[in-house]
């Protein structure tokens, strides 16, 4: 469906890249969430999806079409993909409904069509206002309903949730990917927000300063990551080394490297591997509680445990299926 | 978008056309007669008053560019054999004789114009005419100099009149005139010399017009002032009793008298070399040249007429009659870039 | 992991590749337009190979230097004056209350509506022996102090007092629009109003302020009537004297590449200092600015303190045309008044119109383009304000009489049709001299309120299918009207003071304001330039206040 092959691009004549032999692809009805940090690329790849920058190099297919090569470039306003700023893009001047009918004036029955997307995001009520009148969130809706009604083959979300404060984010972000899922259309959603990416997307793609790291389901993600970068992006991680090892006891094969996931450290309970520590510092986190150890051969290390009273003295370990390889 | 283009240029052109019920920009290829396009350098009122007397008699319809002579020049040198232009009008022969040096006037017959323009004050190949005179005289507060000091041009470098002299920047034609009639009587070392001293003897650094000259002395910035004759007639007559009143303060000399004359210059006209309506360009000329023409000159812009025998206005009469040099002015202009380049190496601003 | 060699993207077949695949129609049409506008100054640069003129050794040795120290010497002064006047006028305006408040907004823009030649005239009347001044003290029974205005000094203080309102505007913009929130976060550190401004204020402003002073820097090296009228030599007048008095086009022409040297200068260091305050301003979250109210005694003296360069810019030389008017009223106003003053009016109106349309092709056909150092191509064509009116006006007469006669001879040659010049001294040549002049004062504001318009909006517009074309005019357009406008406004009044230019090219039986002012002036008839002086300074006034709404509504 969407097949991008080797994709590069640099602002500087090549001095540094934006976006590095990128390539992978997307099948139909998926859900793909990008993820990477603020400078790792996530929107020049949109923008050179849609069109609205050039790539330096590689090639994007779309149905099966090529729309952006070395030789041809298809103009974003002949893609037929559907793109929802993070800035949400509303025109100003032109009110709910006038900005959903924008892409599909050409259509026949475009009252009716808008009037369904509308009806889709639940704002059916709005249509008369102004964007500056709605709030963000509902702004966001119609940023949605306007990408969606001229039935694009992709939607791409960028960023769509960050201008929101994170209770509005949680309950749009599942609304969004509802709506998402009812229709039916393939989507790629960028975020820096790993949160957002498990749980709504199919496949996750990790962008690190304009490469792909890894691409794969989220489960897998999470439990087989590629690399010390792409486990710590999923919560806290805390690498194996030497002398924490040492502290352990564990011989690990030295030609790799390790790490472990905080949660994956039990407290006072049976484990392959053990040490014994003093709690210099507790952090009452809520639900949980940060501890800041010291282990006997003098190694500092930080945990978060759900258990509310620990002794000074504990006894600190991990299992091996829970070490992460890479 | 080609739409609007071509739609603001059809604008344009209609614009163009509209403006002058019938005649086009460049209306004399069909040679009717009925027009004369005129280059000139004059703005005064006395000369629209003497086009409408012009279209009256003639039923030629004149039209006017007003610019700066230099500018006039470079226009017509570009326009070239496509130039509009008939008659060219400056107000000062050296200008005059650098457009004949660039080949864009003609020479023309007339015999109305031979006879009425003394030889002096026109070009020896009949390319152009002067028109109306004025005189560079030096002007001087009555109270604190004696006439009697004063004698030449030559004599205002002297060092007697060290800070006491005004006089306009070297950028001005009258003053480069002037020079070049100085380094045709005395030799360009002598002319330099003049400059140098000028210069010394100046009061202010130039700036202004000769009324601020005028002015700046009556105000006792310096004692005199090179200025050209008209202006002391203008001001005397002027809206602003204020300014009528400071020039009731200053009195005229006219220079080397006991010599060669005090330096005119004349304010003329020529015929463009591709002039389209040169019948209409010549009548045109002779008609400035004629009796009521000059009289009109005379009186509203106290210029001496070229027009010999003809009463000058009442104000120049008050003056009194000098002698006038009577070098020939094609040589203001034959000498016009020298003078500049001496003015420059001289320091007068 | 595969390597890709940033070797092979970036070389140069790959490079001419994306060259071919990125140029599209609007690149060639910008491109096109660039070269219409650049015309003239081509055509002039092409002379610069010609070697300089015989007298160039001579302007070098003699006046060159006079050159350089008179216009850096105006720079500086005048650069510092209207800085003081400005920037203290913009923060009072913007930051406090008092009486007339409203008034003054607008009246410290009116300035702009006199060209600066006319103040210059006015203000040496009013210090010459027997001028305003002396009657007035001599009224009250006064000894006359004699003011010499006519020299450098003065001059410096003539073009600062006509030529603060640019600084005024971009600094008042600032202040109003974007620094509301940092203002009230200094207060709330209890931090004083005078250190505020200095501490804070100024140096945030710094670019929108110095934005305004290279417009004013540029005016000033520019101007010609008031320099001349003064006796300062600066390059313009330079110009002017190796063109036509020594007849050097050639030295004019190195004369004038010398002094676009400086202009670029400028430019550059307004871009070098603007190189690390980006964007910031794009986000409106800001407030517009809370003014403050001081006591009975503080308002009035910033209403003291503001009316002074209004009373200077504005109101003395105003006042002085008036008392000339009244001199000689029924000499100067009869029925060609009229219609001069009509020609005036549609002439400005027209180029205006003109000039706006060839900033905004040009400006939105550089954004479509595809290939990004279009944009930087397409800044090229507001190269002209930085070249003396004169000059354009000879830059544009050698192409378009090129053309011209090669049209008659093609005319006469293909269809037997004679004909005589068809653009050349006509309004054709005219217009197209003050577009390539002033496409810079269109340009400017048209391009910063598009920039406002977040790049997304029209993406958006893009993505959802609608071409380049229906974009700009269903969405962009609607968005940037208010830019348009004050860039109609300000082609405008250019135009209708512009004078150089006009005298060179206008055409037969067309005549403006400016030139019949300029006319009577030169002829020494100040008094009698007052009324065409007032109609240039009414006639601008108006759309100027109209403006001042323009740019203070958000």
């Amino acid at each position: 469906m969407l097949k991008i092959n080797s994709l590069s691009k640099s602002f500087d004549r090549g001095k540094t890249f934006a976006l590095k032999d990128v390539s992978f692809e997307l099948e139909k009805a998926n859900v793909c969430a990008i993820v990477g940090e603020s400078g790792s690329g996530k929107t020049t790849l949109v923008r050179l999806i849609s069109g609205l920058e050039r790539p330096d190099h590689g090639s994007i297919e779309l149905d099966g079409k090529t729309i952006s090569s070395l030789r041809k470039i298809i103009p974003p306003e002949k893609r037929k993909i559907g793109l929802v700023f993070q800035e949400y893009a509303l025109f100003p001047h032109l009110t709910i409904l006038e900005n959903i009918l924008y892409g599909v004036s050409k259509q026949k029955n475009k009252k009716e069509r808008a009037k369904e997307v509308l009806e889709l995001v639940g704002l059916t009520s709005l249509e008369k206002r102004y964007p500056h009148q709605l709030s963000g969130g509902q702004q966001q809706r119609v940023a949605l309903a306007r990408a969606l009604a001229p039935n694009p083959s992709l939607l791409i979300l960028d960023e769509p949730f960050s201008n929101l404060d994170a209770m509005l984010r949680m309950q749009l972000r599942n609304q969004v990917f509802e709506i998402i899922k009812k229709t039916g259309v393939t989507a790629l959603f960028v975020t820096h927000d790993t949160q957002d990416a498990l749980s709504v997307a199919d496949e996750i793609l990790i962008l690190q300063e304009g490469e792909v790291i890894q691409k794969d389901g989220a489960a897998n993600l999470y439990t087989k990551p590629n690399s010390v970068y792409v486990a710590s992006l999923f919560g806290n991680t805390i690498q194996l080394t030497n002398t924490l090892q040492e502290a352990f006891q564990c011989p690990l094969n030295i030609d790799c490297c390790h790490a472990i996931r905080n949660e994956n450290f039990n407290i006072n309970t049976e484990c392959e591997y053990i040490s014994h520590a003093t709690v210099i510092k507790k952090t009452f986190l809520g639900e949980t509680v940060q501890l800041l150890l010291k282990l006997d051969n003098g190694e500092q290390l930080s945990v978060v445990t759900k258990e509310k009273n620990v002794a000074e003295r504990i006894r600190i370990g991990f299992d091996s299926k829970d070490v992460l390889e890479f | 978008m080609k739409k609007l283009i071509l739609l603001s240029a059809i604008v344009l052109l209609t614009a163009c056309k509209n403006d002058k019920s019938g005649n086009e920009n460049r209306p004399a290829t069909e040679s009717e007669g009925q027009v004369v396009n005129v280059y000139t350098h004059r703005h005064y009122e006395a000369d629209q008053e003497l086009f409408r007397m012009f279209e009256e008699k003639t039923g030629i319809d004149v039209q006017v560019v007003n610019a700066n002579a230099d500018e006039l020049i470079q226009k017509m040198s570009m326009e070239g054999e496509q130039s509009p232009a008939d008659v060219l009008i400056t107000v000062d022969a050296g200008r005059l004789t650098r457009a004949k040096e660039q080949g864009l006037l003609q020479p023309i017959e007339s015999e109305i114009l031979e006879n009425a323009i003394p030889s002096h004050l026109k070009d020896e190949d009949n390319e152009w005419f002067g028109l109306t005179k004025r005189a560079r005289i030096i002007a001087y507060v009555k109270d604190r100099v004696n006439p009697e000091e004063l004698s030449t041009y030559e004599d205002l470098a002297s060092d007697k009149w060290n800070d006491k002299v005004l006089i306009r920047s070297s950028g001005n034609i009258y003053n480069q005139s002037l020079l070049a009639s100085l380094i045709a009587h005395n030799g360009e070392e002598e002319a330099t010399t003049w400059a140098e001293g000028m210069v010394e003897n100046m009061a202010r650094t130039p700036r202004g017009g000769d009324r601020d000259q005028v002015k700046a002395i009556v105000a006792g910035e310096g004692d005199l002032a090179v200025v050209n004759s008209y202006y002391i007639g203008k001001m005397l007559n002027s809206s602003d009793p204020e300014e009528a009143a400071t020039a009731e303060k200053v009195r005229l000399f006219f220079p080397n008298q006991e010599g060669r004359g005090t330096h005119i210059n004349v304010s003329g006209a020529g015929v463009a070399k591709h002039a389209p309506n040169k019948e209409n360009a010549i009548r045109f000329i002779e008609f400035l040249a004629s009796e009521e023409a000059q009289e009109i000159f005379a009186n509203s812009n106290y210029e001496y007429p070229v027009l010999e025998g003809l009463e000058p206005a009442q104000t120049l009469q008050e003056w009194g009659e000098f002698k006038e040099d009577t070098l020939n002015l094609s040589v203001l202009g034959d000498n016009n870039k020298e003078a500049v380049l001496i003015f420059d190496e001289a320091g007068w601003k | 992991m595969k390597q890709v060699g940033s070797r092979g993207i970036f070389s140069i077949g790959s490079r001419l590749q994306r060259l071919k695949r990125d140029s599209n129609r609007w690149s060639i049409f910008t491109l096109a337009i660039i070269l219409f506008i650049a015309l003239p100054i081509i055509s002039i640069a092409i002379k610069l190979c010609d070697g300089p003129g015989e007298t160039w050794g001579h302007v070098v040795d003699h006046l060159l230097l006079d050159y350089i120290g008179n216009s850096l010497f105006l720079v500086f002064f005048c650069g510092i004056l209207v800085l003081l006047l400005g920037v203290s006028s913009a923060w009072f305006v913007a930051r406090y209350e008092f009486p007339f408040r409203k008034q003054m907004e607008w009246l410290l823009i009116l300035p702009l509506a006199i060209p600066s030649y006319i103040v210059a005239y006015t203000y040496a009347g009013i210090f010459d022996y027997g001028g305003t001044l002396d009657l007035i003290l001599r009224v009250l029974d006064l000894e006359f102090i004699r003011v010499d205005i006519m020299n450098k000094t003065g001059l410096a203080f003539i073009l600062g007092i006509s030529l603060f309102p640019y600084v005024y505007l971009s600094a008042r913009a600032f202040f109003i629009n974007q620094a509301n929130n940092l203002l009230e976060a200094s207060t709330m550190l209890g931090v004083g109003e005078v250190k505020t401004f200095f501490k804070l204020m100024l140096p945030l402003a710094r670019p929108a302020i110095i934005a305004g002073l290279i417009l004013v820097l540029m005016e000033v090296l520019n101007d010609y009537g008031a320099a001349k009228y003064y006796g300062v030599n600066t390059f313009t007048t330079g110009i002017f004297r190796s063109w036509f008095s020594l007849e050097e086009p050639d030295t004019a022409v190195y004369l004038s590449a010398l002094l676009i040297v400086i202009v670029f200068a400028l430019i550059l260091f307004e871009k070098w200092q603007r190189r690390n305050v980006e964007v910031s301003s794009s986000k409106s979250n800001n407030h517009r600015i809370h003014r403050k109210r001081g006591s009975k005694g503080m308002q009035v003296s910033i209403l003291c303190f503001v009316l002074i360069p209004v009373a200077l810019g504005f109101f003395i030389p105003v006042l002085q045309l008036i008392y000339w008017t009244f001199l000689t009223a029924g000499k100067v106003f009869d029925m060609d008044f009229i219609m001069l003053s009509v020609q005036s009016f549609g002439i400005a109106i027209i180029s205006a119109l003109i000039t706006v349309f060839f900033a905004v092709l040009l400006i939105y056909f550089a954004k479509w383009s595809m290939l990004s150092f279009f944009k930087n191509i397409a800044k090229m064509g507001i190269l002209g304000y930085a070249i003396p009116g004169a000059v354009i006006a000879i830059g544009v007469m050698i192409p378009t009489l090129a053309f011209d006669k090669w049209l008659i001879h093609f005319l006469d040659d293909w269809f037997n049709i004679h004909t005589g010049l068809l653009i050349n001294g006509t309004l054709v040549a005219l217009v197209y001299a003050y577009s390539v002049r002033f496409l810079a004062v269109a340009y400017n504001p048209i391009e910063s309120t598009s920039l406002k318009v977040h790049s997304t909006i029209p993406d958006s517009s893009k993505v959802l299918g609608v071409g380049n074309l229906k974009t700009f005019f269903k969405i962009e357009f609607p968005l940037i009207k208010a830019g348009i406008f004050s860039a109609l406004i300000l082609v405008f009044i250019d135009v209708l003071k512009e004078l150089p230019l006009t005298l060179i090219l206008k055409p037969f039986h067309i005549n403006t304001m400016a030139v019949k002012a300029y006319q009577y002036a030169s002829d020494e008839m100040v008094m009698e330039a007052a009324i065409p002086s007032l109609f240039i300074i009414f006639t601008a006034a108006i759309p100027v206040i109209f403006l001042n709404k323009l740019l203070i509504r958000k």
